[in-house]
């Protein structure tokens, strides 16, 4: 459904520019959720905003790679332009609903305004299927909640109508940066549970991104660990938190407190991550890493695959089964 | 608990206004918290977003004025005080915030902020001294003496927080109150500043009040811990006991729901937590009956209260556990 190949995203100026999404590839298939995850500033929204042709203007560019949706080249097209070139639809959802949503339109119209742009119908029609849509985002009481402005509603509530703006142009591709970040966990379990039951019953691909390895263990499907830019390690997610291959990911996972219980001191990663464009050689966690060779000072490290569909960025990757 | 207690909260109760739709409310922000801390103790404090922690945190800092209930610091209550017995606590009681953004100073030096609490006491004899207590505090969180002479802005995330802590624990203090203190750090910093913490409160035999929505931080680092639910606490135990058989059904979907990094213990689908509560409409009888699974009759009309249950000094209030 959507490839991406060599996505580079950079800023600063044409002459030196600094990458800040390194030559990223991914596929993602229909009804299959990828989880993105990575600390912050790592990259993520980045591809995710350079994925959907959202880039900030000025600013970052994407340098170099191609978004391909269903075989499409669709990269240097803004999203209604890939609809209107008939190209296929994707759509987006945010961490924080309360900047994308207008405080002082009732949400039934603001979801039937979407439903306009997308389906050339209005009126009556539009808020008919604007209910519609809150009822498939499991909205508790969603003919009371048309009319509510978004300050009444709760925080997992205006997700869910985000969800249901971006459903509104049927989506094929879901793009879902941070959505539950903000929330509580008790509200998170249930907007992962409405992706999930979404991306199944829909059949649409869905682009997680969370830095949270808890919330990759409960949703996704596949993963990609991202780090300084690069995808450092992809694997279905079994396979990845069962015999993770890169050192970084290895880490992320042992310093989780959840993983820890009763220990006295949390495994750290030392030092924190590179600013983009500060490590001019080699590989660019090996600063961190506690597995440093030599050579992983000066050259780029390969990309192995470990097994069939586990690939890893690292000339030195560890052994499979070593979690218990 | 053990005898020597340090600081003892007595039915804290705050309230704010609020403007809803041009109406004036007041909000029962804490609604009757008793806690208590003993010497060298952490007591985690863990909850939904708007069910109070900060306003505790704060209100025992003396930050925010309770409307009633009694605060009292190794045996003197706060509450009412004069100024010098004020000023005494300030300095024996510390708080670290969750934004180390917005508590620092961006234009003053890190060593200024650092030694502010100090400055302002008259804690130091001279010039030297000052200086070597900034190098050695900021040594002890694990910084470069020389950061004193730097500026917020030249830290990261995970470095500024450290500050935060370092300001907290100059002079040092009895107690710390760390409101969300790893929240906005990524896990692998998270861990690092986690283990300074625990390294402090060993070393310096500080108490501390630690404040989290992740019960999976406050785990890692207290022994005890109480969760609130709409400004009051329903359920307080040791740690270990609240993780691994949590009763309060409202603790219970608290447990269920932290996304558990293994895949084969999927929970999507599988829980019910139903929706947060409103501080603007307080249910009559227990606050948690309209999200509750084993919600009776008598949930609806009568306000449960904190109660011994079992042995290791827990407490619940539900009338169905
Ligand atoms: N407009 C911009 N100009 C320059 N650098 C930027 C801009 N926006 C983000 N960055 C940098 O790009 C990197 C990746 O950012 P981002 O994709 O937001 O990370 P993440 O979403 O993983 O936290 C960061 O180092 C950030 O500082
Ligand atoms: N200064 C204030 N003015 C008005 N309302 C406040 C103030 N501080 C907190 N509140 C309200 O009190 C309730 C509890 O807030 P808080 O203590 O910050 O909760 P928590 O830290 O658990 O998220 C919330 O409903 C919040 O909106
Ligand atoms: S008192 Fe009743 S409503 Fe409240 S938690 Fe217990 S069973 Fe549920
Ligand atoms: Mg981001
Ligand atoms: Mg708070």
């Amino acid at each position: 459904m959507l490839s991406v190949r060599d996505l580079t995203v950079s800023v600063g100026p044409e002459t030196a520019p600094v990458d800040i999404v390194a030559g990223v590839s991914f596929d993602l298939a229909k009804g299959e959720i990828l989880g993105l995850v990575g600390e912050s500033g790592c990259g993520k929204s980045m591809t995710s905003l350079a994925v959907m042709g959202l880039l900030p203007q000025p600013g970052p560019r994407v340098r170099a790679g191609r978004v391909l949706l269903e075989g499409s080249d669709v990269t240097q097209l803004q999203p209604w332009q890939r609809v209107e070139a008939g190209h296929g639809r994707m759509a987006m959802i945010f961490q924080e609903p309360m900047t994308s949503l207008n405080p002082v339109r009732r949400i039934g119209d603001q979801i039937a305004e979407a439903v306009r742009v997308h389906e050339g119908i209005s009126g009556a029609a539009a808020l008919s299927r604007a209910r519609e849509l809150l009822e498939l985002v499991r909205m508790p009481d969603p003919g009371m909640q048309l009319s509510a402005y978004p300050h009444q509603l709760s925080g997992g509530q205006r997700q869910r109508v985000m969800i249901a703006i971006a459903l509104a142009c049927r989506p094929q591709v879901l793009v879902a940066d941070e959505p539950t970040t903000a929330l509580d966990v008790t509200i998170q379990v249930q907007i992962l549970g409405l992706l999930r039951e979404l991306c199944n019953r829909l059949d649409m691909a869905v682009l997680f991104i969370t830095h949270d390895m808890g919330v990759i263990a409960q949703l996704a499907d596949r993963v990609s660990v991202m780090y300084a830019g690069r995808i450092v390690e992809t694997a279905a997610v079994d396979a990845l938190f069962g015999e993770p291959r890169h050192h970084y990911t290895r880490g992320l996972m042992d310093c989780m407190p959840s993983r820890n219980s009763g220990v006295r001191r949390l495994p750290t990663i030392s030092g924190q991550p590179p600013v983009p464009g500060t490590v001019a050689a080699g590989c660019v966690f090996a600063l961190r890493c506690a597995a440093v060779h030599d050579e992983c000072r000066v050259a780029a490290p390969p990309r192995l695959e470990a097994s069939q569909g586990h690939e890893v960025l690292c000339a030195f990757p560890l052994a499979g089964g070593e979690l218990p | 608990m053990s005898g020597d207690v340090i600081l003892d909260v007595r039915e804290m109760m705050v309230s704010f206004s609020a403007r809803r739709a041009g109406r004036k409310y007041r909000v029962q922000a804490v609604d009757g918290v008793s806690l208590s801390l003993a010497q060298g103790e952490v007591l985690g404090i863990v909850g939904e977003s708007g069910c109070g922690k900060t306003t505790v945190g704060r209100t025992i800092v003396g930050l925010v004025q309770p409307g009633s209930g009694t605060i009292k610091f190794k045996g003197t209550e706060m509450i009412g005080a004069g100024s010098s017995s004020l000023r005494a606590m300030r300095l024996n009681v510390r708080m670290v915030f969750q934004d180390p953004n917005a508590s620092l100073n961006p234009r003053r030096t890190i060593g200024d902020s650092v030694a502010e609490a100090g400055d302002i006491s008259g804690f130091f004899k001279s010039r030297a001294e000052r200086s070597a207590a900034i190098a050695a505090t900021l040594t002890g969180v694990g910084l470069n003496p020389s950061f004193a002479t730097r500026y917020p802005y030249e830290l990261s995330g995970g470095q500024r927080q450290r500050v935060g802590i370092a300001r907290a624990i100059l002079p040092t203090p009895s107690i710390v109150i760390a409101d969300e203190p790893v929240s906005a750090l990524d896990v692998s910093v998270q861990a690092q500043v986690l283990n300074l913490m625990m390294d402090l409160r060993d070393q310096l035999r500080l108490s501390m009040l630690f404040i989290s929505h992740d019960l999976g931080v406050i785990g890692q680092i207290s022994s005890r811990v109480a969760v609130m639910y709409m400004g009051r606490v329903v359920e307080q135990a040791g740690t270990r006991t609240v993780l691994e058989h949590p009763l309060h059904p409202y603790t219970r979907a608290l447990v269920a729901a932290i996304p558990k990094p293994d895949p084969s213990k999927r929970i999507l689908g599988a829980i019910e937590t139903g929706e947060p509560p409103s501080l603007f409409t307080r249910p009559h009888g227990c606050a948690y009956a309209p999200r509750c699974p084993i919600a009776s009759d008598r949930c609806l009309v009568d306000v449960p209260t904190l109660r011994s249950v079992g042995t290791d000094g827990r407490t619940i209030a539900c009338h169905n556990v």
